[in-house]
C-alpha cells in the first residue's frame, strides 16, 4: 500500500515538478527571454530583461478575458489548456542522459503526434474564436506543419536506421543507449545533415521567425491568436514558450545524448544548457538575420532545402556511412 | 502575492496598440522610432500588437476622423480591462490644424476618456517614452484598483 | 535564399549597443529645437498678432476690465499647438519664445496650457497733442516737406505717416492686428485710430517705401 502511495507521489512529482509541468514552465520561459534578449542584442538593442515572459505570463493572467460573441465557448477555452496538457506530456517521455520519467511507455511516434497536437489545438481555438483572421491563420498553420512534418519524418527515420541498423527503431531507449554506448549521433557523419535539418524545423514547428507567418501580427493581426485575450493568451504564450524546450530538448535527445554524468540534476543543467545553445542557433540567430517568409516560401523552403538534407542523411544512413 | 506580482508585472510588460485615426503620418513615425535600436522602448517591456485584444495601451494619433470615428471607438471596446488610452501628437487631442473641418470628428475626449495626452507636433521619441511610462503607472494603478 | 546579415548579427552581438538609454540618461533636444512655449506677459503689447497667424488656434487672449486698466489673459494650449514658432517669428516685442523642453506629457487637459496675465493702462490722454501731431506740416518746430526728416515722431511711440513717401499701398492696414490703420486707395487718405493701436511696429516694418516711423 505504501509503496503505492509513494510510486504514486512519485510520478505526480515527475508530471508536476521535475521533467513535468514546473520545470517546462520555468526553463521554457527562461529559453524565451533569452532568445528576445539574444535577437535584440544581434539588433544593437539592449532588449528586454530575461525574466520579460514572466512578466508577460503574469500580466495576461491579470487581465479581462474576452468571448467573442461568435466564439464556441468550450473550445475556444479548452483549446489552449489541450495543447499546453500535451506538450507537458511530451516533455515527460524525452530522455534527459538515461532518465526518463516513463520510460518504455511511448516511442517518437507517440511524440510525433503529440507535437502535433498543440498546432492542432491551437487551430481548433482559433477556428472557433469565428474571427476571419483565425481563419488564414488556421490555413497557415495547417500549411506549416505539413511542410515541417516531412522532413521531420525523414530525420527521425535516418536516425532510426543509424541506431536500429537492419531493422528501423523508434524506440528512445534505444537512441538513448546507443549514444551512452557510442557516443553522440551528430558525430555520426552520415547524421550531421540531418541535424541541420531538425535545426531548421525547430523554428518552423515553434512559429519563430522567419516562419511565423500564421502569426503573423502585422498582416493578419496574430492570426489563430487574434481573438484571445487575458489568461488563455497567458496559456498560449506559455505553450509556446514550453514549445521552445521541447523541440531543443528533443534534438538534444536525438542528437546530443551521451554527454552527462548519470547524476540527475547535473544533467538536467546541461540538458538546459544545450537547450540554451540550441535557442540560440536555430531560433535567435535565424530571427535575427531574416524577414518573415510568404506562406508559399515556407512550403517550398521545408520541402526542397530541408526534405532535402534530411533525404541526403536517409540515404547516407541507408547505406550504412 | 499572487496579486502583488501581476500588478508588478503589469507595469513591465505594458503591449502597445496604435490606430491611426487620419493621422499625417508623423506621429506613427515618431512611435515607431520608439522600438528602434536607438530608443528600444522593448528594454521597458513594451511590445508592438497586432490586435486590440492583446493591448493594454492604445496610442491613438490622428484629429479622429468622421470615417475613422466609429472604428476607433471598436478597436478601443475591444481591449481588455485595464487599459489605458494615450492621444499621441495635438491632433487627437484639439484637432490641431485640422480643426474645424467638415471631416473631423474628434477630439477623442468627447467619446472616450483619454489618460494620458502627450503634446507634441510630432512629439520627440523621448516625449513619447516619457508618455507610455506615464501610462504604465497609471496602468498599474487600474490594476490595483480592482 | 540571400541571407546578408549573418555577419553583421554575429559582430553586433559581441558589440556596444546603440541604445540611448533615455529614461535612466537624460537627454537634451538639439539646438534650435521648437518645444514648451514661454510666454513673458511683461513684453507683450496685446497686438494679437501670433492669434492671427496661429495656424492651430492654440492662442486665446481673453480682456477682463478691472479697475488699473485691461487685464489681458493670453494662453496657449499646447495641445493645440504645431510647435512652428510662427507666432514668436512674428511677435514684435519677443515676447513669446520656443524652448527646448519636450517633456509635454499630461492626464489632464489643463497641465498643456501656457497662460500669463498682464495689466494694460489707459493710455494718458494728453488732451490736445494727439490728434494734429498725424499732419508733420502742422508740427511746429519742424521743416515742413523736407526730405529725408519729413516727420516727428510721436512721443508715445505710435506710427506716424510720411504723406510725401507714402503710396497708399495699404500694406500696412492689412499687416495691423488691431485693424487700426485705415487706408483709401482713391481718397488718398492715411488714418490710424491711435485708441486701437497698440504700437507693436508691424506697420512701419512692413511698409514698402519706409512712411511710417513710429
Amino acid at each position: 500500500m505504501m509503496t503505492i502511495v509513494l510510486t504514486a507521489l512519485q510520478y505526480l512529482g515527475y508530471i508536476l515538478i521535475f521533467p513535468g509541468f514546473l520545470f517546462c514552465f520555468v526553463i521554457g520561459m527562461l529559453l524565451c527571454g533569452i532568445d528576445r534578449k539574444i535577437v535584440a542584442r544581434m539588433q544593437k538593442r539592449v532588449g528586454p530583461p530575461v525574466l520579460q515572459p514572466f512578466y508577460d505570463f503574469f500580466k495576461l493572467c491579470g487581465k479581462e478575458t474576452i468571448i467573442p460573441a461568435a466564439a464556441s465557448k468550450t473550445t475556444f477555452l479548452a483549446a489552449p489548456l489541450v495543447g499546453l496538457a500535451a506538450l507537458v506530456v511530451l516533455q515527460l517521455f524525452i530522455p534527459i542522459h538515461g532518465f526518463s520519467a516513463f520510460s518504455g511507455m511511448a516511442d517518437i511516434i507517440v511524440i510525433l503526434y503529440l507535437l502535433l497536437i498543440p498546432a492542432m489545438a491551437a487551430m481548433l481555438g482559433g477556428a472557433a474564436s469565428g474571427s476571419p483572421y483565425a481563419g488564414i491563420g488556421l490555413s497557415r498553420e495547417m500549411v506549416t506543419i505539413i511542410a515541417c512534418e516531412l522532413p521531420l519524418v525523414m530525420v527521425l527515420l535516418a536516425v532510426g536506421k543509424v541506431v536500429g541498423g537492419d531493422a528501423v527503431t523508434f524506440s528512445f531507449s534505444k537512441i538513448a543507449n546507443y549514444q551512452l554506448a557510442n557516443g553522440s549521433l551528430i558525430t555520426h557523419a552520415s547524421l550531421i545533415p540531418a541535424a541541420i535539418a531538425m535545426l531548421l524545423i525547430i523554428p518552423g514547428e515553434t512559429g519563430n521567425h522567419p516562419f511565423d507567418t500564421a502569426e503573423a501580427e502585422t498582416e493578419i493581426c496574430e492570426g489563430l491568436l487574434a481573438e484571445y485575450s487575458g489568461a488563455p493568451l497567458a496559456v498560449y504564450k506559455l505553450t509556446h514558450c514550453v514549445k521552445v524546450l521541447t523541440l531543443t530538448s528533443f534534438f538534444a535527445a536525438l542528437f546530443l545524448g551521451g554527454i552527462g554524468t548519470g547524476i540527475v540534476v547535473v544533467d538536467a543543467l546541461i540538458l538546459v544548457a544545450i537547450c540554451i545553445v540550441l535557442t540560440i542557433v536555430s531560433i535567435s540567430f535565424v530571427h535575427a538575420i531574416t524577414a518573415r517568409l510568404k506562406i508559399e516560401q515556407v512550403f517550398k523552403f521545408y520541402w526542397t532545402i530541408v526534405t532535402g538534407l534530411a533525404l541526403i542523411s536517409l540515404v547516407l544512413a541507408w547505406y550504412g556511412l | 502575492m499572487f496579486k502583488k506580482l501581476i500588478e508588478e508585472s503589469t507595469a513591465k510588460s505594458p503591449w502597445l496598440f496604435h490606430i491611426n485615426a487620419g493621422s499625417c503620418n508623423g506621429c506613427d513615425i515618431e512611435l515607431v522610432s520608439v522600438l528602434t535600436p536607438r530608443y528600444d522602448a522593448e528594454r521597458l517591456g513594451f511590445k508592438l500588437t497586432g490586435t486590440p485584444r492583446h493591448a493594454d495601451i492604445v496610442v491613438v494619433t490622428g484629429p479622429v476622423t468622421s470615417q475613422s470615428l466609429p472604428r476607433v471607438l471598436r478597436a478601443i471596446s475591444q481591449v481588455p480591462e485595464p487599459r489605458c488610452i494615450v492621444t499621441m501628437g495635438s491632433c487627437p487631442q484639439s484637432g490641431n490644424v485640422f480643426r474645424g473641418s467638415y471631416s473631423v470628428a474628434g477630439p477623442l475626449s468627447k467619446y472616450v476618456h483619454v489618460d494620458v495626452d502627450v503634446a507634441g507636433c510630432a512629439p520627440k521619441p523621448e516625449a513619447v517614452i516619457d508618455g507610455l511610462a506615464l501610462a504604465t503607472q497609471i496602468l498599474k494603478e487600474k490594476r490595483a484598483k480592482k | 535564399m540571400d541571407l546578408p546579415f549573418v555577419k553583421e548579427a554575429i559582430s553586433q552581438l559581441f558589440s556596444k549597443t546603440s541604445c540611448a538609454m533615455y529614461p535612466a540618461v537624460p537627454s537634451e533636444a538639439a539646438p534650435g529645437y521648437r518645444g514648451r512655449i514661454v510666454y513673458h506677459p511683461d513684453r507683450c503689447i496685446a497686438c494679437g498678432m501670433c492669434e492671427r497667424v496661429c495656424s492651430g488656434n492654440a492662442i486665446t487672449r481673453t480682456v477682463e476690465k478691472v479697475e488699473e486698466g485691461d487685464k489681458i489673459t493670453l494662453t496657449f494650449n499646447l495641445g493645440s499647438c504645431t510647435f512652428c514658432a510662427t507666432c514668436a517669428d512674428f511677435c514684435s516685442k519677443d515676447a513669446i519664445e520656443l524652448t527646448g523642453d519636450y517633456h509635454m506629457v499630461a492626464t489632464k487637459e489643463e497641465d498643456l496650457l501656457v497662460s500669463g496675465t498682464f495689466i494694460k493702462k489707459p493710455p494718458v490722454k494728453k488732451a490736445p497733442a494727439a490728434a494734429p501731431k498725424a499732419d508733420a506740416a502742422a508740427k511746429p518746430g519742424t521743416e515742413p516737406d523736407a526730405p529725408g526728416c519729413s516727420i516727428a515722431p510721436r512721443d508715445d511711440g505710435k506710427p506716424v505717416c510720411d504723406k510725401t513717401k507714402c503710396v497708399y499701398c495699404t500694406l500696412c492696414a492689412k499687416k495691423c492686428p488691431q485693424g487700426a490703420i485705415e487706408v483709401d486707395r482713391a481718397e488718398k487718405t492715411w488714418n490710424c485710430d491711435y485708441e486701437a493701436c497698440v504700437a507693436c511696429g508691424v506697420c512701419a516694418t512692413v511698409c514698402p517705401k519706409k512712411a511710417i516711423e513710429m
